[in-house]
């Protein structure tokens, strides 16, 4: 293992040290992978002074050693029980960011989908791969998505042609196991929905240990006209990890794109999704669930990015605060010049529970069309004490009540996901949360 | 005191979208009319186009008011003249109150006739006792103009607006929708009591109970974007016995209810 | 007339105040540096503490760059090349004791601008300071709020003859070095008002200032400094216009405010300095620091303001609500026509327990302007039971301008509740159909649309100055009326 300096600056160019190990498979990637590591060399790192980085330190980031994830040989554990029943045969598992061949599955998909490995595909020169990756989640001077092309290797491709529906949900497993280094990962995933198709995707990060890694993951995803993407990711990287997460979406004309985004894990996670619209007369949703405590730290930085008229846009952000627990929320709702007849909602609600806990939330508006409705609005507060009152009144005890008011607040979220069984781990989840913060709560 | 001729309108941003298709109506001094129809016949449109909403075009025909046209004028202009719409769907207008519209839409009507305009006291003794024509409180003038209005409370003020306005003819576009009884009986009550020799009232309604309470001197109906039949208060009985089916074939076109 | 026209002509109102008074000046050098400070303070014959006060800060400004996280592009001021003192040449040295000693160029401006400074032409019940470019012309009314114990001078008179207030409190809401315009401020400013209500006082009549940029190259550094004692209490209003020049002129104010217990402090604002042309030549650039510290247990702040003015827009009167159960309220309707841009808004920093702000703010957007609202919320630990309502709404009219809102919210202390909500929409054209048929032809119908708008935040202006502010909005939005 390289001993590294530890310099913030500098901290992603070393590591890219690594990076010769991956070359040699196959030329295009091979160059994608050149282009990555030349922007690491010239965006600076992120600094608190930055107006996007204000709120949270990377400190915990770049003052550590790590070793390239899919250089560990590490042997892999019995995952079965994350799988999800409706994705039997719909599946793609990575492990330390390496395709696991073993553990996917494709035959409940329709013959027409390609689903696959990035790596494998780009060496057989795949032309939807080469023509599609990294055009939509294309953000401009950010390192850490720089920094994953810059080590791009497996990954998930899927390609639903015109007009297919497919049932299955496709279920992404990205695996960290555990390790006695730290080690990186930088997961990539590619969905192209052509016209008229349908497609659900949940993309699943579980750390199995309690070990210190960094994933730095990018999900692009590109919808064609009246396309529907449902896509819901689940986030339970191990207690030390670090996730600082892009997905970039397009949208075209009459699609649909829905997404859910439940964050968990981590000590440190961020999530920036990215939706543009390409056309007139689309739809989209950017739901998100936060569940945090201990000392964690969540931070999403949302952009709703309206290029042309009529679009619809919804979303619903919901934190729950527990601990030492700091939660950042930053959404933008950006409405260009000449895109008329915008409808744009955003809500940020906060339950902070805790005396150490901390709350940011700037949601935002800038609008350059006269012709729009946009809200949003922000709260934060306790649970309500009308409300508790209300259960106790009804015979509930203190725990009882605070447990179903925190379990409503945060199932307006989970009850929309389609998947019957992400349904049911997000409930074990949030009553697994609930647990923990009455515990501490009464230890406290 | 209004003439429609012949009166072909078609929507605005779409002109293949054909609403009215030649419509008659002459409306005399001090006479009521009721304008029936099923959803979709034209009537509504007929009252905004008469009202002057920009959304849609006239491309035949004629509307005169008092023997002129009045087609080149703005919606304003053509209050000025004594016209009134009680919309159907009555629009909020948030930190408005009712009595800061009112008072400087009466004294615009009023300046535009060559009437006197009211100072603020003047107007407040006047404003107060047309209340007593829908049965409102005084309270309602210092809200905001129909916002957090219940739906007969709203179509309640429309009246109330034009009892405060007088004007010469009135266009009441499904005012007797969504009340109850009660309500029914007071909006009714304010209408007969505003409606005298001098200002003509044109109901247009889709049920006939209101005119239990109001007596018209004449009853249309609208099918299809025209008036196929002009009767008396009898009609309009035997619409409500029989539906508009046995009209049908006066409007050329099949009629389900439904259709544009 | 279409409606983009109607709603064009509507906000394309004349300014009317753009006039320059012919006056002649005290020779002044333009530039800063230490000499400049020295003789600003020399000319105003200031105790050595005050030069001392300026010369910290203006040694703090030189290592401080301008912000640039506001939503505003302009061209930084050459900083060299404005006039950091204008004062008129006087006869007597002394200010004036009574209006006979005013040049009455000067009072004719004042009565052009509606603000006729003969007493007993006045509204009853407002005392004005009138300020002009640098210095403080006449303050009315003073015997009649000194018998009730109240001060009211500029800050010149203040240091020469109530120093120790004005020791204690001067720069202790702002500090010097606060902010770079905060610390510029610091370092020159001009006049501006003092105001002490003592204890158990409130104070018999309104006070405003009126203040007037009118040489073209000077800038306005003014300083107001109020203090209300405990249990007293005071509403304040200040206006401010300018001439039209091509050039732009720097107004950079610092306002502080300090309210013991149970004391209120009501500070109204009405801007209207020159906007520029529609060119976006010439006008105000406005950057300025208003803070209230709510010191005592119950006392209370209150900003109101009707920002129309200025060709650049930088202000966040902001309250620190330090004594439990105090109280900060944030009032703003702020519009922007043609090339004017605004950034502006608040900052409520929860440091008490139970204490509460409300923020309700109104912008409207026409021509190609930019309006941006930046607001920031913080709930510090301590402050069990802090609540916080902000509404930020904005209205766009016509599809060249933009309407932008940044909301900062941060709380730490589960006990409190934070609520903020935005919306921005436009004029309805089913609204104004509806007016139209009642009468109204479309100026009056949009005027009417846009009064309700901001009907919240003009009906907490003073009773006198809310007719002002209507008229003010007029002017801006209707052109043909007011």
């Amino acid at each position: 293992m390289a001993k590294l300096k530890q310099s913030n600056q500098s901290f992603l160019q070393d590591l890219l040290s690594f990076q010769g190990s991956l070359n040699g498979k196959s030329q295009f990637l091979d160059e994608v992978r050149l282009k990555g590591a030349e922007e690491v060399k010239n965006i600076p790192f992120p600094h608190r002074k930055d107006e996007d980085w204000r709120f949270i330190s990377l400190r915990d980031l770049y003052t550590d050693d790590y070793e390239l994830a899919t250089r560990l040989d590490v042997s892999v554990p019995d995952i079965s029980e994350h799988y999800l029943p409706e994705s039997e045969g719909s599946r793609m598992v990575f492990v330390n960011g390496v395709y696991s061949e073993e553990h996917s599955q494709a035959e409940a998909l329709p013959d027409e989908v390609e689903i696959g490995n990035i790596a494998d595909l780009a060496s057989e020169d795949h032309p939807l791969l080469k023509e599609h990756l990294g055009k939509y989640g294309n953000f401009e001077d950010d390192v850490f998505s720089s920094f994953n092309t810059a080590f791009l290797d497996d990954g998930a491709f899927i390609h639903v042609p015109k007009g297919v529906k497919v049932d299955a949900p496709i279920h992404l497993l990205f695996v960290q196991t555990e390790a006695d280094v730290n080690y990186f990962a930088t997961s990539r995933c590619l969905v192209l929905a052509d016209e008229s198709s349908e497609v659900t995707i949940v993309e699943d990060y579980i750390g199995l240990g309690d070990n210190k890694y960094f994933n730095l993951p990018v999900f692009e995803v590109n919808l064609e006209e009246e396309a529907y993407v449902k896509h819901t990711k689940i986030q339970r990287e191990s207690k030390e990890a670090i996730h600082l997460a892009r997905t970039g979406a397009f949208v075209a004309k009459h699609a649909n794109y829905e997404s859910y985004t439940i964050t968990r894990g981590a000590k440190l996670s961020r999530n920036e999704p990215r939706i543009s619209q390409r056309d007139e007369e689309v739809e989209f949703t950017v739901d998100g669930l936060v569940l945090i405590d201990g000392d964690q730290v969540s931070d999403t930085h949302s952009v709703m990015d309206h290029r042309f008229s009529h679009a619809e846009s919804h979303q619903l952000h919901k934190c729950v605060i527990n601990g030492k627990a700091h939660s950042v929320f930053n959404g933008k709702i950006f409405v260009r010049k000449d895109a008329q007849k915008i409808d744009s909602f955003q809500e940020n609600r906060n339950l902070l529970l805790s005396r150490k806990g901390l709350v940011n939330t700037k949601p935002q508006l800038e609008i350059f069309a006269d012709d729009v409705v946009c809200t949003h609005g922000a709260t934060i507060g306790q649970l309500e004490e009308e409300e508790m009152f209300y259960l106790k009144s009804r015979g509930l005890n203190d725990q009882q009540a605070r447990e179903l008011l925190i379990y409503a607040f945060a199932l307006e979220t989970i009850e929309n996901i389609s998947v019957e069984s992400v349904q049911k781990l997000l409930v074990d989840e949030v009553h697994k949360f609930t647990e923990r913060q009455l515990d501490s709560q009464l230890t406290a | 005191m209004l003439e429609v001729k012949d009166l072909h309108v078609c929507v605005e941003e779409d002109p293949s979208e054909k609403i009215l298709k030649g419509v008659n109506l002459t409306i005399g001094k001090g006479e009521i009319h009721a304008i029936m129809g099923p959803n979709g016949s034209g009537k509504s449109t007929l009252s905004k186009v008469v009202a002057g909403h920009e959304a849609y075009e006239v491309t035949q025909g004629d509307i005169l008011f008092e023997g002129e046209s009045i087609l080149d004028l703005d919606p304003d202009e053509r209050a000025h003249k004594g016209l009134f719409l009680a919309f159907q769907y009555p629009v909020e207008v948030p930190g408005v109150t009712n009595k800061t519209l009112l008072r400087q839409a009466y004294n615009t009507i009023a300046k535009e006739q060559g009437r006197e305009e009211l100072d603020p006291i003047e107007f407040e003794d006047y404003i107060n006792e047309r209340l007593n024509v829908v049965d409102m409180k005084p309270e309602f003038l210092d809200r905001s103009v129909n916002a957090g209005f219940s739906g007969g409370e709203k179509k309640r003020n429309e009246i109330f607006q034009m009892a405060v306005l007088n004007p010469k003819l009135s266009f009441l576009d499904e005012t007797d929708s969504g009340l109850d009884i009660d309500a029914l009986k007071i909006v009714a009550n304010g209408i007969n009591q505003i409606a005298d020799e001098e200002k003509s009232v044109v109901m247009v309604t889709h049920y006939q109970r209101i005119l239990d309470y109001i007596q018209p001197d004449h009853v249309h109906v609208m099918l299809d974007g025209k008036v196929v039949k002009s009767g008396d208060k009898d009609l309009a009985l035997k619409l409500e016995e029989q539906g508009y089916d046995w009209l049908t074939d006066l409007a050329s076109v099949s009629v389900n209810g439904e259709q544009n | 007339m279409s409606e983009t026209e109607a709603l064009e002509s509507m906000v394309g109102g004349e300014y009317k105040y753009g006039f320059t008074t012919d006056v002649e000046y005290e020779d002044f050098p333009t530039g800063i540096n230490e000499d400049i400070i020295r003789e600003i303070s020399r000319r105003k014959n200031e105790p050595e503490w005050v030069t001392e006060f300026r010369l910290e800060a203006f040694e703090k400004w030189k290592q401080m760059e301008e912000p640039d996280w506001p939503n505003v592009e302009y061209e930084t001021p050459d900083f060299d090349k404005v006039q950091y003192y204008s004062a008129t040449k006087k006869k007597n040295k002394n200010k004036p004791e009574s209006l006979d000693d005013v040049d009455p160029e000067i009072i004719e401006t004042y009565k052009k601008l509606g603000i006729p400074l003969e007493e007993q032409k006045q509204l009853q019940g407002i005392a004005v300071d009138a300020v002009f470019d640098s210095e403080s012309i006449f303050t009315t009314f003073k015997e009649k709020l000194a018998e009730a114990g109240v001060i009211f001078c500029s800050i010149s008179e203040a240091i020469q003859d109530h120093p120790e207030l004005v020791k204690e409190y001067l720069g202790s809401v702002v500090p010097k070095g606060d902010n770079f315009y905060a610390a510029l401020n610091s370092a020159v400013f001009s006049d501006g008002s003092f105001v002490y209500v003592p204890k158990d006082t409130v104070c018999p009549m309104e006070l405003s200032t009126y203040f007037r940029i009118n040489n073209m190259q000077s800038g306005q550094f003014e300083r107001t400094l109020i203090i209300c004692e405990d249990n007293s209490q005071v509403s304040y209003l200040e206006g401010c216009t300018a001439p039209m020049f091509q050039e732009n002129q720097l107004h950079a104010a610092v306002v502080e405010l300090v309210a013991l217990e149970n004391a209120e402090i009501k500070y109204s604002t009405i801007q209207n300095w020159y906007s520029g042309d529609e060119e976006g030549q010439g006008g105000i650039f406005n950057f300025v620091t208003k803070r209230g510290h709510c010191r005592g247990d119950n006392s209370k702040i209150s900003w109101t303001q009707v920002e129309t003015g200025s060709a650049i827009t930088w202000k966040y009167p902001s309250v620190i609500m330090q004594g439990d159960g105090s109280i900060g309220e944030f009032f703003s309707v702020a519009v922007t026509n043609n090339r004017q841009q605004a950034d502006t808004g608040t900052k409520m920093i929860h440091v008490g327990k139970n204490t509460k702000s409300t923020i309700i703010s109104k912008g409207i957007s026409a021509g190609k302007s930019n309006n941006s609202y930046r607001g920031q919320v913080k709930i510090s630990p301590r402050a069990d039971g802090a609540q916080n309502y902000s509404v930020c709404d904005s209205m766009l009219i016509g599809q060249t301008c933009g309407a932008h809102t940044f909301p900062y919210i941060e709380s730490a202390n589960p006990t409190a509740k934070v609520e903020h909500e935005a919306s921005t929409s436009r004029v309805g054209e089913d609204q104004i159909f509806y007016l139209q048929q009642r009468g109204m032809d479309e100026d009056d119908a949009i005027s009417l649309i846009v009064n309700g708008f901001c009907k919240e935040v003009l009906k907490e202006l003073p009773m006198e100055f809310a007719v002002e502010a209507d008229k003010l909005l007029g002017i801006k939005l209707e052109g043909s009326v007011g």
